[in-house]
């Protein structure tokens, strides 16, 4: 009976909270919405497209030669039905882009106000012109067939130089299929 | 009767149900016109079965004139049926020190039967010398 009542009560039990790693494939997915790993993937697709067709074949230019291009951050227009913030993506395309020592983001030149409101009051006016803008957009979209449904997101990404020409461009999709959220794939 | 014909509707929709196998047909020119740099690997199997479904063929180095290295690995599936994995490409400086990057992740990537998949990666910054690739079954619970 209390052997019975223990097996009872440790299948009821709720799963233990535990430590995931970021980029583990045991993250939980869902079919509604976009996840960190959604994110991660798209901003690393990106990263290396723009590596691959810009920078590595020597086709970035900064104003001061000898340093790195100057980037600012224009218009990630968000067109889910989702609230979410556009930095999950950005933000890692801005890291990744900074360590290959060949590109710098600005912070008090972006669309929408200055990012780092500081630094624009100590330091004045912009002593640099961005040599590109980054803009870009993301896009859901969604159907069912029968209790099967599948998300699409579309991700996409413009590098600008300031002539208004569009030096680089590119298209991520990350299609999901299912019935409920599930952890993994 | 009753047995044969339940064993009989379990056969059927045992094979209905995803079980059906798919294998793609490929054509490509008999001489490559291509110069791969062909790089030599050393493979650490754990799971047998991933590697009967994602056996890797090859793996070829190209570096570009700024120096980030272009990798890409062709893998087979050997089997007769879709296979889903997760394929993440880990970066090494010229030291050995792993190099931590903010979009790393596990890409979920699916082949079919029979079907020859190239994965390509590209080395996030001119220091990154050296790679590993991991590939893993899915993990649901």
């Amino acid at each position: 009976m209390v052997i019975a009542a223990a097996v009872l009560a440790g299948g009821c039990a709720s799963p233990k909270t535990s430590y995931v790693e970021a980029d583990s494939s045991r993250l939980i997915t869902t079919v509604e919405g976009i996840n960190i790993q959604d994110f991660a993937q798209a901003a690393d697709a990106m990263t290396a497209s723009l590596i691959d067709n810009f920078i590595n074949p020597g086709l970035l230019k900064s104003g001061v030669p000898g340093e790195p291009a100057l980037m600012a951050i224009s218009r990630i227009v968000n067109s889910t039905g989702q609230q979410l913030d556009t930095d999950m993506l950005i933000k890692k395309i801005r890291v990744t882009l900074l360590r290959t020592g060949k590109v710098q983001t600005s912070t008090t030149v972006a669309f929408g106000g200055v990012e780092d409101p500081l630094v624009a009051e100590l330091g004045g006016a912009p002593k640099r012109r961005p040599d590109y803008t980054l803009s870009g957009k993301i896009i859901e979209d969604r159907t069912r067939a029968g209790k099967v449904r599948q998300s699409s997101y579309i991700f996409q990404l413009a590098l600008s130089s300031l002539d208004g020409i569009a030096v680089w461009e590119d298209e991520r999709i990350i299609v999901k299929q299912g019935s409920r959220p599930s952890v993994g794939f | 009767m009753i047995a044969k014909s339940i064993a009989l509707l379990l056969l059927v929709s045992l094979t209905g149900a995803g079980c059906r196998s798919t294998r793609v047909n490929t054509v490509e020119p008999s001489e490559s016109a291509a110069q791969r740099e062909v790089v030599e690997d050393r493979r650490i199997v754990k799971d047998r079965s991933l590697s009967k479904a994602v056996r890797v063929i090859g793996l070829n180095v190209a570096a570009g004139q700024e120096g980030f290295l272009k990798i890409q690995v062709e893998v087979e599936n050997t089997s007769r049926s879709l296979k889903s994995f997760t394929c993440s490409v880990e970066w090494f400086d010229e030291n050995g020190i792993f190099i931590d990057l903010p979009t790393a992740n596990a890409r979920p990537r699916s082949i079919e039967g029979g079907e020859i998949l190239s994965i390509t990666a590209t080395a996030p910054t001119p220091r990154a010398k050296d790679f590993r690739i991991k590939f893993l079954e899915p993990v649901t619970k």
